[in-house]
């Protein structure tokens, strides 16, 4: 409802500028993904524990425990609505949790360490996974007692001149590294430690097309919301993006997919290599955050050029994320766990607290309208100000594009988060620590924690005050 | 991300809280087969008594059944009476799940009470100053409330406890109080003229807005969250926008008057205010103009709350369509100094009751599932409530204004518990 206030120049950028807060639980933050309502950031520990931030207080709105301690976690998925998360880790399993209660409703071990798990996009009892050193796999939860798993093939469709000489040889250490669903879940994409990108039918489990974009291992898969753009990394220091085909049409056929890479992105002069990347909520930007650096850098599709570098903590960077419909992105420091996020900031309009002034681009000539400094009784004005007041004025209809933005908060289709009102409690314990016997004192990291946020939300250290700089605007007193 | 402010199709919506029929449509909007474009052309030339829906519909298709006109009435009657506190009562509030009636007063204490019998559940004690404010959790579950002891509470409905970290901050009298739609946030406003956003789950001070120069007075959420508005007692109205804490508008009535509440309309397009001049106004607060003043009560000295409601035809009437039968006006409610709770019509200005019973002020009104019960509570230590019935005359809704009968005397009644004022 804050739109019809917001200034549109503000709405009509689309890429974050600065540091806008920095968010911790007790825990080395490793992995990243927001919700899909963009409400909720996900995120998973180094220590095996998973922390659900709440975006509007910054605070953390759930703790999940269940994977064996110590082990990172590897991955987190949204289920649609927000009340599901799918989380992954070296621990060999991978658990299915309900944020309603924070229960485990599935918690299957899939027999090696997860590289990476993702949800069907349209049934929260299926996922895929790609697991260290042995075959991805489909899983089907929906019996509980008996989960189901299917292994999925390893190799890329080849043609006979693609072959290896000794293929038994160079096929056995031959992995899936990353797998992930097409947003219709008819298909499943992964990449391989040779360079391939295969494209599964999650229906039959076999490999219908295959590419190979380099030697080295693909290191991540991410795909556009709209399932018909790809984004690889790979360890050559090079992000590709490719163009896929409809493939939840059923009549396209298997030999016509035909996969080119439309861009690459790196850094020819310093050979940057990139943890982690994503793509923007259209998809039309590009990011990547940096090994042995300190920035993220953002591509723009279109032409493929460099049109950003976002900059604020000293450190180097791991996972990235885009929201998922606002210029928000969030990262993590590879060193503090910290997550980091990054976002618009406005100046504060000071016309918005003073009604009578208004803000003009120029000067503008004073008209003096016919009756403006007539004397009138009192009465008489006020009298016919109150017969002016004669519109119909609907204060119970919402518009739909409003219903749209708010996705539905109440009813089935929408779930949100239930409030905890012990979080502050069960976060403290973390913080105290005992420096004798007896003797308990609060981690100062806790009280720097809450400073900083207030700090960095300001803005005001970072933001450049461009905008209303009060060189050549002219106030003029309104009517 | 449209900005305009074009008049887009609409539907109605579920209300925030009260969400009854969420496919109930007004048909003001999409009975007329012209569209809004025209109904915003009708809304300048004709004169106010001409825009009856009625009106606005003739050339449409010629309706077989019988037009229905909006009701001039309402009939309100007195059911209950709640007795307990010991001095004034500051706010009443139903539940969002419309099961419990939340009260609280000068004597410290707040009171839950089931909301169909009348019987006090719980008495909340653990304030050491009178209550100004309190404010539902959107799941019903917990209750906030605002204290002169600077202190603001979160009580567990089920235990009737109060839950282990009060938000401690604010340097003066807590007056105002208002949770999020998704109760993770709360605003507060208080004496000490600061408005403060509280991080619910971990009961810390997440944002301070700079708001007023005096005595915040009011404090609203809108339905989803990204607005906050408060008023205060500097005559000033102000939007907030939650994420950012930047204010994005200020509303102020030439007067000046002492605004002493302010709350957002149900489809959060609008913001009711009440002053200190005896008058409630209706803001377009993207345009910072009032588009309705309210009057006819009295309020020159006390805080009081307003609330909305709404209303339709007489359920029973048979020979309507089933289209109109579900049409919806709105009305708003404000309290008076003489004793009075006012019932006017959101965009005719018309008053469509007045709910005669306490004795002196009256200082809270709400207005409950379903728009069938009003309560409302004052300085005279009761709370009351109120049940709608079909208007007495049968022709009532035909144009009769005859339903300002005056209240049954009250039956005094001792006690703790509410007791039917009827049978």
């Amino acid at each position: 409802m804050n739109l019809p206030l917001t200034d549109p120049t503000l709405l009509a950028q689309d890429i974050p500028e600065t540091l806008t807060a920095r968010l911790r639980s007790s825990g080395q933050a490793v992995c990243l993904r927001f919700s899909h309502k963009g409400d909720l950031l996900a995120s998973g520990m180094a220590k095996g524990t998973i922390a659900i931030f709440d975006l509007e207080t910054n605070g953390v709105a759930r703790k999940l425990k269940g994977h064996t301690a110590g082990r990172t976690v590897q991955s987190l998925s949204w289920e649609k609505s927000g009340r599901y998360l799918l989380s992954s880790s070296i621990d060999w399993k991978v658990i299915l949790w309900d944020l309603q209660d924070g229960s485990r409703v599935r918690v299957v071990s899939l027999g090696a360490p997860v590289y990476i798990a993702e949800l069907h996009p349209q049934n929260h009892l299926k996922c895929v996974a790609a697991l260290y050193e042995y075959r991805p796999v489909l899983a089907d939860l929906t019996d509980a007692s008996k989960p189901l798993q299917h292994a999925l093939p390893n190799l890329p469709l080849r043609a006979p001149h693609e072959q290896d000489a000794n293929p038994d040889k160079a096929d056995a250490k031959h992995f899936t590294t990353v797998a992930a669903f097409t947003p219709s879940g008819s298909h499943i994409i992964t990449g391989t430690t040779k360079g391939w990108l295969n494209i599964i039918s999650t229906t039959t489990r076999k490999t219908i097309s295959s590419i190979r974009l380099c030697s080295k291992p693909i290191l991540l898969i991410r795909l556009s919301t709209s399932g018909r753009d790809l984004l690889v990394n790979a360890s050559d220091t090079i992000i590709r993006t490719l163009r896929l085909p409809d493939l939840s049409n059923p009549a396209l056929l298997p030999d016509q997919i035909h996969l080119e890479v439309e861009h690459k992105f790196q850094d020819v002069v310093n050979r940057l290599s990139w943890n982690h990347v994503a793509f923007s909520s259209n998809a039309d930007y590009v990011m990547a955050s940096t090994l042995m650096n300190h920035d993220i850098y953002i591509w723009e599709r279109g032409h493929g050029s460099l049109v950003k570098i976002l900059e604020g903590p000293k450190e180097e960077l791991g996972a990235v994320e885009w929201h998922p419909h606002r210029p928000i992105v969030a990262a993590t420091g590879v060193e503090s766990g910290r997550i980091y996020l990054w976002g618009l900031v406005m100046p504060q309009r000071w016309s918005a607290l003073a009604p009578d002034f208004s803000e003009v681009e120029a000067n503008i000539e004073y008209v003096e309208l016919e009756d403006e400094f007539d004397i009138q009784p009192e009465e008489e004005l006020v009298k016919r100000r109150l017969d002016q007041e004669d519109e119909i004025v609907d204060v119970l209809t919402v518009d739909e594009g409003q219903l749209e933005r708010e996705g539905g908060m109440a009813g089935d289709a929408g779930w949100s988060m239930p409030v905890l009102l012990d979080m502050g409690e069960s976060d403290s314990e973390e913080e105290i620590v005992a420096i004798g016997t007896g003797q308990y004192r609060r981690k100062s990291q806790a009280r720097e924690d809450g400073d900083e946020f207030l700090d960095g939300d300001d803005g005001g250290e970072h933001e450049v005050d461009e905008v209303e700089g009060g060189s050549g605007r002219k106030r003029r007193r309104g009517d | 991300m449209s900005i305009t402010d074009t008049p887009e199709p609409s539907r109605r919506s579920p209300k925030r809280k009260r969400s009854v029929s969420p496919d109930a449509r007004i048909p003001q909007y999409d009975g007329a087969a012209d569209g809004a474009a025209l109904q915003y052309a009708y809304d300048e030339e004709m004169p106010s008594e001409l825009q009856s829906p009625e009106s606005q519909e003739q050339d449409g298709a010629p309706a077989k059944k019988q037009k229905v006109e909006r009701p001039t009435s309402l009939n309100y009657v007195p059911h209950m009476t709640l007795r307990g506190h010991k001095r004034g009562v500051a706010a009443v509030k139903f539940s969002p799940d419309g099961r419990w009636i939340a009260s609280c007063s000068a004597d410290a204490t707040i009171k839950i009470w089931d909301s169909t019998t009348g019987a006090l559940a719980h008495t909340l004690e653990g304030h050491l100053a009178g209550i100004s404010t309190i404010a539902w959790s959107p799941d019903s579950k917990v209750l906030a409330s605002g204290s002169d002891d600077k202190i603001i509470r979160l009580w567990d409905i089920s235990t009737g406890k109060c839950l282990a970290s009060p938000l401690i901050g604010h340097h003066n009298y807590v007056y105002s109080l208002a949770f999020s739609p998704k109760g993770n946030m709360l605003v507060s406003g208080s004496y000490d003229e600061a408005v403060f956003l509280w991080d619910v789950r971990t009961a810390r001070i997440m944002r301070s807005l700079p708001a007023h120069s005096d005595p915040v007075s009011g404090v609203d959420f809108v339905r989803d969250g990204t607005l906050v508005a408060s008023c205060s007692s500097d005559g000033l109205i102000r939007i907030w926008d939650t994420s950012t804490g930047q204010c994005l508008k200020t509303l102020v009535h030439e007067d000046n008057a002492p605004v002493t509440s302010v709350r957002f309309s149900p489809n959060g397009r609008f913001v009711l205010a009440a002053t200190l001049d005896s008058c409630m106004r209706l803001w377009n607060y993207v345009e910072g103009r009032v588009v309705k003043t309210y009057q006819g009560h009295k309020n020159e000295k006390y805080s009081i709350s307003t609330a909305f409601g709404t209303y339709g035809v007489d359920k029973e009437q048979v020979d309507i369509e089933e289209e109109e039968r579900k049409r919806e006006w709105a009305f708003a409610a404000c309290g008076s100094e003489d004793g009075r709770t006012v019932l006017w019509d959101v965009s005719s200005k018309e008053i469509l009751q007045e709910l005669q019973g306490h004795d002196g002020v009256v200082l809270g009104v709400d207005v409950g599932l379903e728009d069938q019960t009003i309560i409302t509570c004052g300085n005279d230590k009761t709370i009351k409530i109120w049940k709608r019935r079909p208007p007495p005359a049968t022709n009532g809704v035909n144009g009769t204004n005859g339903s300002h009968e005056p209240t049954p005397p009250q039956p005094a009644v001792k006690g703790t518990t509410g007791m039917l004022d009827e049978g």
